[in-house]
C-alpha cells in the first residue's frame, strides 16, 4: 500500500518570486502522526497546501495515496486530505454550524440523508452537537476549532492535515484539541510551534527551516537535540525536561 | 444620499425594483458566465469591508468637516462592474434592513442612484477608458475624479427625478436639484480623491489583483465619453433652468430624460413606459404623474384609485380622506388602541 | 471620536442578530411568508393618496402586533427609527412651506393640505421603516437569505450577501481595533488624517483581500467547484400561508375601506 502523502523534491515559488519550497521529500504513513515544524517563514504553511492541491510544486511531485496530485485528480486529493486552516474564521463561513458541517459532504454529492448523518456524527465525535444551529461568530475560540474540525470530518478523509491547530486557544481548550487528536484514527499532519502538543501527539517530527527539510525522526529524540533546535529557531520542550528516562 | 420609502411612490419604487431586479440578474448571469469562483467570496468580504470602510471617518482638511468613503467606484476598480453592482446593492439591502437607510421600496431606486450609475455607467465609460490600466498618481487621480463626480451627479439626479415622479414631496424640480447637484459636486470629489488614493496604495502593494494595462478594448472611447460628459451636464442644466421656470415642468424633463439616447437614460425609458402605460390604464394615484395635480385634487378624485375597481369610496365627493372630523377622532382613537393593545400584549410574554 | 458612533450601527447589527434568533410565534413562521407580507404590507401602505392620515392608523396594527408577538423592544426600534427619518422629514417638511391650500379646519385652526401631507410622509415612514427593522428582527439574515432564494432570488446573489453579514463582524472588529490604535496616539481628533486615513483604509483592503483568498481555499478544500448547494430545507406549515393570508386580507379591508373613519363616525353617533 503507497505512503497516504509523499512529497517528492517538491519546490515552489510564489508568483512574486520568493521560494518558499526548496526540494522537500517526505512521506506519511496511514494512521501515523507526523508533526511539521519550523520558524515563521519556514514554508509549513505553503507545504500544507500541496498536499490538497490548493498550490501546485512548481518542481517536483506530490502523491497523495498512490496519485499524483494535479488539475485532473483534484477531487482525489480533496477527498483523501482534510484540511484544517490556521484562522478558524476562514473554514466557517456558512452562516450556522450545521450549514458549515454539512457544505463539504453536500458538494460531494451525497443524498440529503448521508449528508444529515455525517454531519451529527463528525459535530459528536468532537462533541459540538449542542452548538449545531449557532452561528460561527458566536462560538469561543475553542468551539471554532472543534467545529472546524467536524467540517473536515464530515468529508471522511484518510488524512487531516492541520495549520497551528492550538493557536489562540485557552489551556482547556488545548487540552481537549490534544485528547481528540491523540483518539484519531486518520493519518496526521500538524503544522505547529507548540512543541509539547508534539510531544503528546506525535510519533514523528519534520523541521522545515528556509523551504527545506533539515532533520527528521521520532518526536523523543529529535526534540530533545537541544543545539539542533535552537538552530532552525526553534526550542527544546519543557515537558521532556521534566520527563525521567527509563 | 440613500432615496427613503416615505418619499417613493409605488409606482416609482416598483419601477425601480425592476429595473435593480433586471440589473441584478443580468450581473448574476454574467458573472456565473465568467466562471470566476473566487469572486463569491471575495464580494462578499469586500461587502463587509465597505461596511467598515464607511464607519471610518477622516478629516477634511481646511474645512473642518469629515468624510468617508461611499466605495461604488472603488468596488468596481477591484471587481469589475457586475459583481460590483451585486455587493453594492447587498450593502444597501443590509442597510436597508438593519439601519433602515433608505427602506424596502425604495431599495431599488437606491440600487440604480448607488449602484447602476458609478458601478456600470462611470465605472466602464469614463474610469476605464481614462485610467486604462494604469494607476499612477496623475492618471489614477483624474479618471478616479471624473468618474466619481460623474457617477454622484447622476445618482443625485435620479434622487431628484424619482422624489419629482413620486409626487409625495412637494418640493419643485428646480431648486431641489439646485440643492442635491452641489452637494453630490462635494461628495464626488471627496470620494474620487479618496478612490484614487486607496487604488494606488492597492497598485503599490499588490499590483496583481488590479485590471492590467490594456486589459480593455484598443480603440478609443474618449470622445464617446466626453459626448457623454457634456451631455450629461447640459442635460442637467437645462432640466434644472426649465424645471425651476415652469412650475410644472417635470412631464417635459422627464421626457427629456427618457427621451435621450445615452446610456443613462435606460431607467427613465423604463419609467416613462410605465407611467405612460398607468395613465392609459388608469389605474396611478393622480400625484404619481402629477400633470395638473391641483385641479386634480380639488375637484374632488381622492386619488385612492390605486387599487383597481375596488377602491372606489362610498362618498366620491368627499373631501381628500383624511380631512373629515370623523377621520380626525378615528384615526387618534384607533392609534390609542393599538398602542394600548402593544403595551399589553408586549408585557404578556415576558411576564409568562 | 467620530468612530465611536459609527461602531455602535455595527453593534447594533449584532443586537438585530440576536433578537433574530429567539423563539416566538412569529419567529417560527416561514421567512418567505414573513418577506412577502412584509412586502405586501409597504406596497398597500405607499399606495396612499399622499394626504391620507387616518385611513392609515390602522395599519400600525401590523408593526404592533409583530412586535409585541415577536418580543421585539420597543425602545429598540424607536431608536432606528430616530436615526433612519431625518432625510425623509426634511424634505417633507417642506411640503407645508409649498403647499398652503387650506384642507382641514379643526375649531379655529386650519391646517394646510402641505402639513397633512407631511404628517402623511412621517406616518408612512414609521410604518414602512418598522415593517422592514421587523422582517429581520425575527428572520436573521441567514433564514431570510435562504428564504429570498427559495422566491426566486439568485443564489450567487444571496450566497454573497451571506459572506457580506458573516464576515462583517470580523472585519468590523479589525477596524475598530485599528482605529482605535490611531485614536489612541492622536487624542482630540475629530477623524483621521487623509494620509494615515489612506493607508488605514488600504491595509484593511488587502486583509479582506487575503481573507477572501483564504476563505476561497477553504471552501475548495471542501468541494466548492462554484455552484452552492441548498442548504437544509425548512418545510412549509399551515401557519406560513395563514399569517401570509390573513395578514394580506386585513390590508385589503383597510386599504378599501377608511376602518378609523368608520370607527370616529360610530363613537360620534353614540356620543351624539
Amino acid at each position: 500500500m503507497p505512503p497516504v502523502i509523499e512529497v517528492m523534491d517538491a519546490s515552489y515559488v510564489y508568483p512574486d518570486g520568493t521560494q518558499a519550497l526548496r526540494a522537500v521529500s517526505l512521506c506519511v504513513e496511514t494512521g501515523e502522526a507526523v508533526a511539521l515544524v519550523g520558524a515563521n517563514g519556514a514554508g509549513k504553511s505553503t507545504l500544507l497546501l500541496h498536499m490538497n492541491g490548493t498550490l501546485f510544486a512548481t518542481q517536483g511531485e506530490v502523491r497523495v495515496a498512490g496519485v499524483a496530485v494535479s488539475r485532473p485528480t483534484l477531487n482525489h486529493a480533496r477527498r483523501t486530505v482534510g484540511m484544517v486552516f490556521q484562522d478558524p474564521d476562514d473554514q466557517l463561513f456558512m452562516p450556522t454550524v450545521e450549514e458549515d458541517v454539512a457544505f463539504g459532504p453536500r458538494h460531494a454529492g451525497l443524498v440529503p440523508d448521508e449528508v444529515e448523518r455525517r454531519t451529527h456524527e463528525a459535530l459528536a465525535r468532537v462533541g459540538m452537537v449542542h452548538l449545531r444551529a449557532r452561528p460561527p461568530y458566536r462560538l469561543s475560540a475553542g468551539e471554532k476549532r472543534a467545529v472546524a474540525i467536524a467540517t473536515v470530518l464530515a468529508m471522511a478523509p484518510d488524512v487531516l492535515v492541520m495549520d497551528e491547530p492550538s493557536s489562540n486557544l485557552d489551556p482547556r481548550g488545548r487540552r481537549r484539541l490534544i485528547e481528540q487528536l491523540r483518539s484519531f484514527e486518520h493519518a496526521r499532519v500538524i503544522a505547529t510551534h507548540d512543541l509539547e502538543l508534539v510531544v503528546e501527539v506525535c510519533s514523528r517530527v519534520i523541521v522545515l527551516d528556509g523551504g527545506r527539510v533539515v532533520a527528521q525522526g521520532p518526536v523523543r529524540e529529535l526534540l530533545n537535540d537541544e543545539a539542533r533546535m535552537l538552530a532552525h529557531g526553534l526550542e527544546r520542550p519543557h515537558i521532556l525536561r521534566h520527563l525521567h528516562p527509563h | 444620499m440613500h432615496m427613503a420609502d416615505a418619499l417613493v411612490s409605488p409606482v416609482v419604487g416598483g419601477t425601480m425594483w425592476l429595473a435593480a431586479c433586471g440589473l441584478i440578474g443580468h450581473s448574476v448571469r454574467r458573472i456565473e458566465a465568467s466562471a470566476k469562483d473566487h469572486l463569491v467570496p471575495l464580494m462578499g468580504v469586500l461587502g463587509a469591508f465597505v461596511f467598515t470602510a464607511q464607519m471610518i471617518n477622516f478629516t477634511i482638511p481646511g474645512t473642518g468637516s469629515s468624510g468617508h468613503l461611499g466605495g461604488g467606484l472603488l468596488l468596481a476598480a477591484l471587481l469589475g462592474p457586475h459583481a460590483a453592482l451585486l455587493v453594492i446593492a447587498s450593502v444597501l439591502t443590509v442597510q436597508a434592513l438593519f439601519f433602515a437607510d433608505g427602506g424596502l421600496l425604495a431599495l431599488g431606486c437606491n440600487i440604480v442612484n448607488l449602484g447602476f450609475f458609478p458601478a456600470c455607467v462611470a465605472y466602464p465609460w469614463v474610469y476605464r477608458v481614462i485610467a486604462r490600466g494604469r494607476y499612477g498618481p496623475m492618471r489614477g487621480s483624474v479618471a478616479a475624479l471624473a468618474a466619481s463626480v460623474l457617477g454622484l451627479q447622476l445618482g443625485a439626479l435620479s434622487v431628484v427625478v424619482q422624489t419629482q415622479a413620486s409626487g409625495i414631496a412637494e418640493l419643485p424640480f428646480g431648486p431641489f436639484a439646485a440643492l442635491m447637484l452641489p452637494i453630490h459636486l462635494a461628495i464626488g470629489v471627496v470620494e474620487g480623491c479618496v478612490t484614487a488614493a486607496v487604488v494606488a496604495f492597492v497598485a503599490r502593494a499588490r499590483p496583481e489583483v488590479l485590471p492590467a494595462a490594456d486589459a480593455g478594448p484598443a480603440r478609443s472611447l474618449r470622445p464617446v465619453v466626453a459626448a457623454l460628459l457634456i451631455a450629461a451636464v447640459l442635460t442637467g442644466g437645462l432640466l434644472s433652468g426649465w424645471a425651476s421656470s415652469h412650475p410644472d415642468g417635470l412631464e417635459w424633463a422627464i421626457a427629456r430624460v427618457s427621451g435621450a439616447e445615452e446610456a443613462p437614460a435606460a431607467p427613465g425609458t423604463w419609467h416613462a413606459r410605465l407611467s405612460a402605460a398607468q395613465e392609459r390604464t388608469a389605474v396611478m394615484p393622480d400625484y404619481a404623474f402629477r400633470q395638473a395635480p391641483r385641479d386634480a385634487r380639488t375637484d374632488g378624485s381622492d386619488g385612492a384609485s390605486a387599487e383597481p375597481a375596488t377602491a372606489k369610496p362610498a362618498d366620491s365627493s368627499a373631501l381628500p380622506l383624511g380631512t373629515s372630523v370623523a377621520g380626525v377622532v378615528g384615526g387618534a382613537v384607533t392609534l390609542l388602541v393599538i398602542s394600548c393593545l402593544g403595551f399589553v400584549f408586549g408585557k404578556r410574554p415576558r411576564a409568562v | 471620536m467620530a468612530f465611536r458612533m459609527a461602531v455602535e450601527r455595527w453593534l447594533d447589527v449584532a443586537r438585530m442578530d440576536g433578537l433574530a434568533r429567539q423563539d416566538t410565534p412569529v419567529h417560527r413562521i416561514d421567512a418567505r411568508a414573513q418577506a412577502v407580507t412584509t412586502l405586501l404590507f409597504i406596497g398597500v401602505v405607499m399606495s396612499f393618496a399622499r394626504d391620507e392620515l387616518s385611513a392609515l392608523t390602522p395599519f400600525f396594527i401590523y408593526p404592533v402586533a409583530v412586535m409585541s408577538a415577536g418580543r421585539i423592544p420597543a425602545a429598540s426600534l424607536l431608536r432606528k427609527l430616530a436615526v433612519a427619518m431625518p432625510f425623509a422629514v426634511a424634505v417633507g417638511l417642506l411640503n407645508p412651506v409649498f403647499d398652503t391650500r387650506p384642507a382641514l379646519a379643526v375649531g379655529a385652526l386650519n391646517v394646510s393640505s402641505g402639513w397633512l401631507s407631511f404628517l402623511s410622509i412621517v406616518m408612512r415612514c414609521l410604518l414602512t421603516v418598522s415593517a422592514a427593522l421587523l422582517l429581520v428582527a425575527c428572520t436573521g439574515m441567514p433564514r431570510l437569505c435562504e428564504g429570498l432564494v427559495r422566491l426566486g432570488v439568485p443564489r450567487v446573489f444571496a450566497v454573497q450577501l451571506l459572506f457580506l453579514y458573516r464576515y462583517l463582524f470580523l472585519l468590523a472588529d479589525e477596524g475598530r481595533r485599528m482605529t482605535h490604535g490611531i485614536a489612541l496616539r492622536s487624542p482630540g481628533a475629530r477623524g483621521v488624517r487623509f494620509r494615515v486615513y489612506v493607508s488605514l483604509v488600504g491595509h484593511l483592503l488587502l486583509r479582506a483581500m487575503a481573507r477572501a483568498e483564504r476563505i476561497y481555499h477553504a471552501m475548495q478544500a471542501r468541494g466548492f467547484d462554484g455552484n452552492m448547494r441548498p442548504q437544509f430545507a425548512s418545510p412549509m406549515r399551515l401557519a406560513d400561508p395563514l399569517f401570509v393570508g390573513g395578514w394580506a386580507l386585513f390590508f385589503a379591508v383597510a386599504r378599501v375601506w377608511n376602518l378609523a373613519e368608520a370607527l370616529g363616525v360610530l363613537l360620534m353617533k353614540g356620543v351624539g
